[in-house]
């Protein structure tokens, strides 16, 4: 076990490596200087302060060398310094990284409670009304982009009702639920047909059909035998959803000027501001390479078939 | 959802004894398929939709009666009426036939990035799973750093650097989605090539290509087509909020995406701009969607 | 040249800022305050993250606003865009306006206590000029003898700046210019306190002592907010407001989450996003809450007149005559746009000359045709219509670019880029075509538009055929430097003015810049609360004479 875990975690240093390297390479080869003008306005930065900044930033150095001083500083945890208001990358994006977790963490919740309640109805109660419901909701909800969801929730929520606040977030906890819910909605929809179908299959197996010819009841049955098996794959496919919420949810945080990393990234984009999209790409990478690695372990540790082999 | 379709589907199989007795099977097999598939109502109306979807694509010129690039600037913002049917946009273009033509894109950026990816995906899936250890070892990792990329993040550095159109994105979107093809093909064909049947064969004297070929690839690569089929429609939405961001297809372009971005600022004055091209994204996906499910579903020799 | 304003000119000029700004205030929005006006009140706005807002590297609109409420400088901009007292409260220039002299007005504080000097000046522009500042916006004062010394790290001091008394400020210029007191508005060059240190000071970077109308009430809350309260040591006539708070909006959609904030009562001052408009007006014009103004600013096409398709001027005239502005504006932005026939803005109402233009008031496709073929253009040519994405101008490049191809059968290749790749292929010796081009003076000047834009001195080529400059158009007429260096020697203002329009008009038969509209700003403004409501020069709510009602 402990060498599988080694294992593991070179193979994810390799991946890092490989990983921001190519960000690297592809933003070295962008059009366009990154000093040329100045940020947030359309002048050209005078030549001079240009070929200072240049040089304070390294930027003439080949791309092999500028990757090198980037991993290594990554290494010390310095993500560089952001070229438009000169402050430490990690200072600026620190308290971004906690507000995409405090939203990733609510949605995450939404996540779990409506995807694995809905799942499990869904399969109890299979060809009843609620499942057929249940089911063609879920599959709806699937074809419905993020954007969407934002908006209609903004608009029917916030403005039409009035009920929750509309964007930003100093309601307090009332400011967390529109953006979560745009965020796990169409997760939870894939988690409870994922959790709807595992169920069911666990539900034909030989032991269950053992264990309720043997007279268990039903109740019994279900949380002891059927869903410790069901939840496994649910669980990981949370994990890995989890790691995705983590890595900002840029379209959700735009909609509802949540103050997060994913935000963060369209606006660096949009001025081409390296240090920051370099670090918010790195940061998303690392997150999750380090979640697929836990639910990875997580996996092996509850599947003793895995476990045992 | 890629866990989705990988966790779902068994990948047990049934073994065919001799080459014409497998043949004979085969036919039988996809009948069986095709009523399992037809039986399932969801199926067919998700294989109206992408019928629909696709005529609507093919025939886009004979079903409008403007051209979707012609602006009229003296009939801007104009509600649906009985000239233009879904309104007009902010330049006076006929909403109706920029629909129609988006679907153009949708129908070109899905399926090519898709089979693109597919097959990436299933070339360098098939070499992992088949000829392992050092080959499995060096595509997984490499096939991990793509994978570590969120889908939206990884596609916009791509278009950063090559520029917007409809080639980068389609680019851009078959470079972050081989990954789980390959890891899927690859996980799939691992567990058939321990089966008895492939050993039989393999006993029977059958090696290498034809191996892969008659038995190996064809039992393998149903996860692989439902996860395609799925992947249609992610791609679709991926494609729209690409242009959502800015990031996508150039701006003028009829596309669905675009003309949803344009239609934001209009939340509650010109509610039509954003609703109808939305409409067309959920209904295009929700198509893939279902045959996706059908596809699964009829595959799946549990249930046969 | 002599300008004596008298200290009472202060008082003076802020009633005339109130009264004007209230009279620009537009369509019934705002009161003269002062009457009605009393103490007191929070007033809340929303901006974008700011790259700083220390005078050192204050350089976007957001960074200003907030700067220009800690700091009064030697002058400020009054709405008519003349320049008015700041701390200085008379100037002059010696005969060749080499040398400038500025009497300040005595024992004005910092919000500290300590009192304004003239070395409190020299301090703030010498930490903003050095080499290790690297401030973006230090070029303003480039003018100014020894900056170069301290640009390139050979002087630690700033050579042409001296303080004979405690209240007078003698200004040496390494080339004489007759405007540079219109250049001293700029916030870069605000006096600071003797704690403000170097411009590496991340302290004073972050929370700026100053003596502005209001001070810091917590350091910047980055992305979060940014509060201000009245500054009970400013010199300079009496604030009412109590506190402003602005709150950081993401830079993505700040329009819409301003607009948004104010309809549900969280804002007193917002924008709007231009889809927006034409509800906004119909609903709050009538309550009074509307301002409309033509600002600083002009909205054109830049063509690249040095080489390729708009090397010749009938190129160029042949596309100013083939765009229909007006139609644009009425169909593309329902008429919240009006259409300019100059390359100045009306804002400067001496040298504003309407329908300069011949050719921007009316469209005419048969001479525009006409110039096409005499350009060499026929139907079927490629030309080149570049834009920067993430600024709104998706729209309204579509219409151009249809109708340049309908009505000259051009094909226009037509590209939408981050800003920073459009401006390297701008500066690049193989530029050519056209490009979508907005232009703003830094100083209350019109030579600042005619001058950085189009001036031969302007290109500042580097060895490889880069231009450095502002002149990324390429334009260079020795007649028009000529006309632009007489202006700039001559002290009479009279003169000026009337070499100035010479000159736009030798520029606009050239059709060096093809104008296309002004800059028209709409605001909304909380009068059911506040009066006094207006735009200034820089497009600012007058925040130091805003009051309650």
């Amino acid at each position: 076990m402990v060498t599988f875990i080694i294992r593991r975690v070179i193979q994810m240093v390799i991946v890092l490596l490989g990983a921001t390297f190519v960000l690297f390479a592809c933003l070295f080869v962008l059009p366009g200087d990154p000093i040329a003008s100045l940020a947030g306005s359309e002048r050209a930065r005078d030549p001079a302060v240009a070929a200072e900044l240049r040089q304070r930033y390294n930027l003439d150095d080949p791309l092999l060398v500028q990757y090198g001083a980037f991993v290594w500083n990554f290494a010390h945890g310095d993500l560089g310094e952001d070229y438009a208001q000169r402050r430490p990358v990690n200072e600026i994006l620190g308290p971004k990284v906690v507000n995409s977790a405090k939203l990733a963490g609510v949605a995450i919740l939404i996540d779990v409670a409506l995807g694995i309640f809905a799942g499990i109805i869904a399969a109890v109660l299979r060809y009843s009304f609620w499942d057929v419901f249940i089911t063609l909701l879920t599959t709806i909800a699937i074809g419905f982009p993020v954007f969407v969801i934002g908006l209609l929730l903004q608009q029917t929520f916030a403005l039409q009702f009035g009920v929750l606040p509309l964007f930003g977030m100093n309601d307090g906890i009332k400011s967390y639920i529109l953006p979560a819910t745009t965020i796990a909605l169409v997760d939870a929809a894939l988690v409870a047909r994922l959790m709807r179908g595992t169920l069911l299959e666990v539900l034909r197996a030989d032991y269950v059909r053992t264990a309720i010819a043997k007279g268990l009841p039903r109740r019994t049955v279900l949380s002891r035998h059927a869903m410790r098996n069901a939840v496994i794959p649910v669980l990981t496919y949370l994990g890995i959803s989890f790691g995705g919420f983590l890595s900002g949810a840029l379209i959700t945080e735009a909609i509802f000027n949540w103050d997060g990393i994913g935000l963060a990234l369209v606006v660096a984009i949009q001025q081409q501001n390296n240090p920051i999209i370099v670090g918010i790409v790195a940061y998303s990478v690392v997150i999750f390479v380090v979640i697929n690695l836990i639910v990875d372990l997580a996996y092996a540790a509850l599947d003793p078939r895995i476990r045992l082999s | 959802m890629t866990q989705l379709v990988g966790q779902e589907l068994a990948t047990g199989t049934t073994a065919p004894t001799t080459p014409t007795d497998e043949e004979q099977r085969r036919a039988g097999q996809w009948r069986d398929i095709w009523h399992l598939f037809t039986r399932n109502r969801l199926a067919i109306v998700g294989l109206v939709l992408v019928a629909v979807l696709f005529l609507t694509a093919a025939l886009a010129p004979l079903l409008t009666s403007y051209d979707p690039y012609d602006q009229d600037l003296t009939n801007t913002l104009a509600p649906p009426s009985g000239d233009h049917l879904l309104g007009t946009d902010p330049l006076g273009r006929d909403q109706l036939s920029r629909i129609v033509f988006g679907s153009r894109i949708a129908v070109i950026v899905g399926l090519a990035s898709i089979l693109l990816s597919t097959v990436i995906g299933v070339i360098f899936g098939a070499m992992a799973g088949y000829l392992g250890r050092g080959w499995d070892t060096v595509i997984m990792r490499v096939a991990d750093v793509f994978f570590a990329f969120p889908l939206l993040i990884g596609a916009i550095v791509i278009i950063l650097m090559l520029g917007r159109g409809v080639l980068p994105v389609i680019l851009s979107l078959a470079i972050f989605s081989w990954a789980t093809v390959a890891r899927l093909l690859r996980s799939s064909i691992l567990s058939t090539r321990e089966a008895d049947y492939v050993m039989a064969a393999r006993a029977l004297g059958g090696t290498g290509w034809r191996l892969v070929t008659r038995h190996i690839l064809p039992n393998s690569f149903a996860p692989v087509l439902v996860f395609a089929t799925f992947n249609v429609g992610v791609a679709v939405v991926a494609e729209a909020s690409l242009s959502f961001l800015g990031v996508g297809v150039k701006a003028d372009v009829p596309e669905w995406g675009n003309m949803i971005a344009v239609g934001r600022g209009y939340v509650g004055t010109s509610d039509y701009l954003w609703l109808f091209p939305s409409i067309a994204v959920v209904l295009t996906v929700l198509g893939f969607v279902f045959v996706g499910d059908g596809l699964r579903d009829a595959l799946d020799p549990k249930l046969r | 040249m002599q300008r004596r304003l008298r200290g009472t000119a202060i008082a003076a000029s802020l009633a005339v800022l109130a009264t004007v700004a209230a009279a620009c205030g537009g369509d019934g929005g705002g009161e003269p305050p002062g009457e009605a006006g009393r103490a007191g009140g929070t007033f809340r706005l929303g901006i974008v993250e700011p790259t700083a807002i220390d005078p050192y590297n204050s350089q976007e609109s957001e960074g200003g606003l907030v700067t220009k409420q800690l700091f009064v400088g030697l002058t400020g901009v009054n709405d008519a865009a003349e320049l008015v007292p700041g701390v200085a409260k008379e100037w002059t220039a010696n005969a060749d306006c080499s040398e400038w002299r500025f009497t300040l007005t005595p024992d004005t504080k910092f919000s500290n206590g300590e009192t304004v000097t003239a070395d409190s000046f020299i301090t703030g522009m010498t930490r903003a000029g050095k080499k290790s500042a690297a401030s973006d916006v230090a070029y303003h004062m480039a003018g100014i003898a020894g900056f170069d010394k301290l640009q390139d790290g050979s002087a630690q001091t700033f050579s042409g700046l001296s303080a004979p008394d405690p209240n007078t400020l003698v200004v040496t210029l390494s080339a004489p210019d007759c405007e540079f007191d219109k250049k001293t508005s700029h916030t870069v060059m605000s006096p600071v306190p003797s704690a403000a240190g170097e411009a590496t000071n991340a302290g004073f970077n972050e929370m700026p002592v100053g003596n502005g109308p209001f001070k810091m009430a917590e350091p910047w809350q980055h992305n979060k907010s940014i509060t201000l309260v009245r500054n009970d040591q400013h010199s300079f006539g009496m604030t009412k407001l109590d506190r402003v708070e602005l709150t950081i909006l993401n830079p993505n959609n700040a329009a819409e989450l301003e607009y948004q904030g104010f309809q549900a009562g969280q804002f007193d001052w917002a924008r709007m996003p231009p889809e927006q408009l034409p509800a906004a007006k119909a609903r709050y014009e009538p309550m009074g809450q509307w301002l409309h103004e033509d600002t600083n600013g002009m909205n054109y096409l830049l063509p690249i007149t040095e080489d390729g398709e708009m090397a010749s001027k009938e190129a160029r005239l042949a596309v100013s005559y083939a765009i229909d502005r007006q139609a644009i504006i009425d169909g593309v932005f329902k008429g919240f746009q009006t259409k300019s026939t100059t390359i100045v803005p009306p804002v400067f109402k001496e040298a504003y000359q309407q329908g300069l233009c011949t050719s921007c008031d009316k469209p005419d496709p048969t001479l525009a045709k006409d110039l096409a073929q005499q350009a060499g253009l026929p139907p079927g040519t490629n030309v080149r219509l570049a834009f920067n994405t993430g600024g709104g101008h998706e729209l309204w490049t579509q219409a151009v670019k249809a109708q340049l191809e309908e009505t000259l059968g051009w094909r226009v290749d037509y590209a939408g880029e981050p800003f920073d790749e459009m401006l390297e292929e701008q500066r690049q010796p193989k530029a050519h075509g056209l490009y979508r081009f907005a232009w703003g003076a830094d100083y209350p000047t019109p030579d600042n538009y005619l001058f950085p834009l189009l001036a031969t001195a302007s290109i500042n080529k580097d060895d490889g055929g880069t231009v450095n400059g502002d002149n990324r158009g390429r334009y260079s007429n020795p007649r028009f430097d000529q006309l632009i260096n007489q202006e700039r020697a001559s002290q009479d203002d009279a003169e000026r003015v009337r070499v100035i329009k010479e000159a736009e008009k030798l520029a606009l038969d050239d059709m060096a810049l093809i104008p296309l509209w002004n800059r028209s700003q709409y605001r909304l403004f909380n009068a059911q609360q506040f009066t006094g409501g207006g735009l200034d020069f820089n497009e600012y709510p007058p925040l130091a004479t805003i009051s309650l009602k």
